[in-house]
């Protein structure tokens, strides 16, 4: 068993009207690309809304040994980077621009904006493919692009954990394949950690080392990719008969039976 | 929501009517009062008093008020902006500068009454900011900015003309302070009509409204004419707005507290905040004159209501904020076009300096003689320049001061409508001053400065409070500071209804000028102006990215409660200085920003730079306008400094961009 990235006991997030996340514990393991799925409304994006400290929750959150209210906030965003599932609009700022933000953690107010800084936002650039329009106005960008703008000016925070909120949504199949590969080739070769929210089981499956599954707020599974590929798991998780296939190559397909 | 409204709305309809009640009753007991239909040829004189006075006016503060509460939930719903109300579009304004010229340049017009005067203004206001708003499709952002320039050059024309007309306008001051005083049935008949139509049109529109919500997009997309429902909708609360003006006066907070309390207490969505609006904009106006009715009883009537609404409605709502949940931000859409972005900016803020010193340079070394223009030799150079050169500094920086707190302010709350007055600094600051000019009979510059710093400290520090809450959007933040104006205004709307001397002196500070300016206060005020650009400098982090909202701010590791207290209090001194030394001449604040983003300076640096300059430059102009036009008198300096900003905003906005 690898280290622990979150630690998580008895974590319960209300609003006046409704439970949203009900009395959830849960060790998320470091190093890997953790995939969130569920149903609609299941709680996924509460759940990592409260991972990146921009909702309270009751219960015990650590994260990497640390509890996450003791955590200094620059501290907290150079270790993790969170991309909220809706964009705000990035009036008048250009996509270069708008990654170098991302270096807010390790320059902070008043520090210089060196050479380190230029190299992560270059690279940044590079590795999510908006290299060719960084300089052109975010708001004028296509759906996927300005989606990958985004991407990179979280991969420019250089932090050792992503979290995501369904970071394909706005993607062609070709770049969901693509950003997720690039998620996936960063944790597994630069040992960073992912929590990335996700619809599709298939690239979760596909993609994801570890998954975790919520229903109506509460854990309805943890566990691997072949754990959730059956069809028990799955009609479990969304309430659906389905139908899982094998491919050719061995990596199994969930359909809707 | 169910709860807080069965509660309260009961509580708030015992309260004005038992005030109603007890003034009646004083008026005439019960057994005595006339019974229906009303017939004025039977009736003693307190008869008639109560049922073609008293009476009416009962019934109308509730009209009055459900018309105006109507009229703001409809323009902040469909400006999508929770502190628009129907001043935004600059309605009111144009009443009082139309009534105000033709009480002076053709009093015969007022014959017919004021309702046609009146509206003839509010529409060609409202029709001006139409127009301007039909370039982009309607688009929220650039109708409220519109709007506001309008609005703020009609009111700066109006004030400098009252100025100039001194003591016979003081009825329309009372004017512009809403009286509620009825003679007859009329009124009441004619805001009915426009009550009741109005209401049609509310239903009609509820439902494109709800869609609209959606954004432009959104809607488009279901097949809605988007700039035909904004246009219908804003022709409609408009026209409501206008009437009430055009019938009571200037009733100010009403449209704006009401749909805001309305969401105080849990109203969501379209539907509610419509049915909801005009029952509490008509709780508030008759509570306000239910207490002007009371206070009137003990010492005879000296306030009008509509001055006092800022009164009851401010502290209320300054109460009720901080349960307001969820938030409506204010939209981006698609129809405002991307915003210029210019790739060289060093080069633009480079020639706004050189055309900032130039102006200072030639305006020192030119001026009007009685007869003409000339330009001064060096010899008269040396003997004016001690004398010049102060107020050339303290405009300047005036300028720069209120255009930096303007420009951090619409960064820190990424609300086009932040201007240094919705923090109620220049609220607080005219209190302090007001009350001074009261408190002492010959009170010193000093003591003045002293009180109206203390008052700017004082909404300075009620504004803090509540951006220091956890959690607090910006949106409420921008409503408490405007409860504060409200509040402040109303009082200061109370004491020109007075019309003494102090009243005359508070007008014309509020007015603004730089006359009364030695080096001495200059001086402080530049290093003031260079240190919060200074500061302005090193968070231009923050401010590039608080735009983004609070999510990815906090995401990045932005001490939110920091940086936003900072940026208020930042903004709350450049004001509080400004103020004291040239009035409240916030409009340079909510233009210099603009302007500097739209010519395309839009990287957080570059946009605090350039807003600085180009306040700069225009309270610079102002003055040397103020001085020159109507030498050898001087004319208020906000006047100018609006009829030169605003046509250049206008301009910029409409261009097309191609």
């Amino acid at each position: 068993m690898t280290d622990t990235l979150f630690g998580i006991e008895n974590m319960t997030v209300e609003v006046p009207t409704r439970r949203l996340l009900d009395d959830i514990t849960l060790l998320l393991p470091a190093g890997q690309v953790i995939a969130l799925i569920g149903h609609n409304g299941s709680g996924k994006s509460t759940l990592l809304k409260v991972l990146a400290r921009q909702i309270p929750a009751t219960g015990r959150i650590t994260f990497e040994q640390r509890e996450l209210r003791d955590w200094a906030s620059r501290d907290y965003a150079r270790r993790l980077a969170f991309l909220p599932q809706t964009t705000p609009p990035a009036e008048g700022m250009t996509v270069r621009e708008l990654v170098a933000l991302g270096r807010y953690p390790w320059h902070g107010a008043l520090g210089r904006f060196g050479p380190a800084d230029h190299a992560a936002v270059a690279r940044a650039l590079q590795e999510c493919g908006v290299a060719d329009f960084a300089d052109r106005l975010v708001d004028t960008l296509s759906g996927g692009e300005r989606q990958r703008a985004w991407l990179a000016m979280m991969i420019a925070q250089e932090a050792g954990t992503l979290l995501l909120d369904e970071p394909i949504s706005a993607l062609d199949i070709a770049h969901q394949v693509e950003v997720l590969a690039l998620v996936r080739r960063m944790c597994h070769a630069q040992n960073r950690s992912a929590v990335i929210v996700l619809h599709e089981v298939n690239m979760a499956a596909r993609f994801c080392d570890h998954i975790v599954a919520l229903k109506g707020g509460r854990l309805a599974m943890q566990g691997s990719p072949a754990d959730l590929m059956r069809p028990e798991a799955l009609q479990a998780i969304y309430g659906l008969p389905m139908q899982v296939l094998t491919r050719p190559d061995g990596q199994p397909v969930a359909i809707p039976a | 929501m169910s709860r807080s409204i069965r509660i309260w709305l009961p509580l708030a309809v015992l309260l004005a009517f038992g005030l109603w009640w007890l003034a009646a009753i004083r008026l005439l007991p019960l057994a005595d009062w006339p019974a229906l239909p009303f017939r004025p040829d039977g009736m003693s004189l307190q008869q008639i008093l109560l049922a073609f006075g008293l009476m009416p006016r009962g019934v109308i503060a509730l009209l009055a008020g459900a018309a105006l509460g109507l009229s703001g939930a409809i323009l902040q719903a469909v400006l999508r902006n929770p502190v628009a109300d129907p001043t935004t579009l600059g309605i009111s304004s144009g009443a009082q500068l139309t009534l105000v010229l033709a009480t002076i340049i053709a009093p015969g017009l007022l014959e017919a009454g004021r309702w046609p005067v009146a509206m003839t203004g509010a529409g060609l206001a409202a029709g001006l900011v139409l127009l301007i708003g039909a370039q982009r499709a309607f688009a929220p952002v650039t109708m409220v900015i519109a709007g506001m320039l309008v609005g703020m050059t009609a009111s700066a024309i109006a004030t400098a003309v009252t100025l100039a007309q001194g003591q016979y306008l003081l009825s329309l001051v009372i004017w512009n302070g809403g009286a509620l005083v009825q003679q007859d049935w009329s009124g009441v008949r004619s805001l009915a009509l426009v009550l009741v139509l109005g209401g049609l049109g509310a239903a009609l529109l509820a439902r494109p409204l709800r869609v609209l919500s959606l954004g432009a997009e959104g809607a488009a997309g279901l097949g809605m004419n988007v700039a035909l429902v904004r246009l219908a909708a804003a022709a409609l609360a408009v026209w409501i707005a206008a009437c009430v003006s055009a019938e009571l006066g200037l009733i100010a907070f009403v449209g704006l507290a009401a749909p805001a309390l309305v969401r105080t207490m849990g109203a969501r969505g379209i539907g509610p905040l419509l049915a909801l609006s005009p029952l509490v904009g008509a709780l508030i106006l008759s509570v306000c004159d239910g207490l002007v009715l009371t206070v009137a009883g003990a010492t005879g009537e000296m306030f009008p209501t509509g001055a006092l609404t800022g009164l009851i409605g401010g502290p209320l709502l300054i109460w009720l904020l901080p349960r307001l949940r969820g938030s409506t931000p204010p939209g981006t859409e698609r129809a405002e076009g991307p915003a210029p972005h210019l790739a060289r900016p060093r080069h633009v803020l480079l020639g706004l300096l050189m055309l900032l010193i130039a102006a200072a340079l030639v305006l020192v070394w030119i001026g009007r003689v009685p007869g003409g223009w000339t330009v001064l030799d060096w010899a008269s150079f040396n003997a004016f320049l001690p004398l010049r050169l102060p107020r050339l500094i303290a405009a300047a920086s005036a300028g720069a001061a209120l255009a930096l707190a303007g420009a951090l302010l619409q960064r820190l709350t990424a609300n086009p409508l932040a201007s240094p007055e919705v923090l109620g600094v220049s609220g607080g600051a005219s209190l302090g001053y007001a009350a001074i000019a009261f408190a002492l009979t010959a009170p010193t510059a000093a003591a003045l400065s002293t009180g109206a710093m203390t008052g700017a400290a004082l909404s300075l520090a009620l504004v803090a409070a509540f951006v220091s809450h956890r959690d607090m959007p910006a949106e409420r933040v921008l409503l408490a500071g405007i409860a504060v104006s409200a509040l402040a205004s109303s009082v200061l709307l109370a004491i020109m209804a007075t019309g003494s001397p102090q009243a005359w002196m508070i007008l014309a500070w509020l007015s603004g000028s730089s006359s009364a300016i030695g080096m001495s206060g200059a001086l402080p005020l530049l290093a003031l102006a260079l240190a919060v650009w200074g500061i302005a400098m090193a968070m231009r982090r923050w401010l590039a990215t608080l735009p983004l909202g609070a999510g990815v701010a906090g995401g990045l590791g932005l001490p939110l409660r920091l940086a936003r207290l900072s940026l208020i209090g930042l903004a709350g001194i450049a004001t509080g200085a400004a103020t004291m030394l040239v009035g409240p001449l916030s409009f340079v604040g909510l233009m210099a920003p603009h302007l500097a983003r739209r010519i395309g300076l839009a990287r957080a640096a570059d946009h605090v730079t350039g807003a600085a300059l180009i306040g700069a430059i225009l309270m610079l102009t102002a003055d040397f306008g103020a001085r020159m036009a109507g030498f050898p008198y001087e004319l208020p300096l906000g006047l100018f400094a609006s009829l030169i900003g605003a046509p250049w905003l206008i301009w910029l906005m409409t261009r097309s961009r191609t």
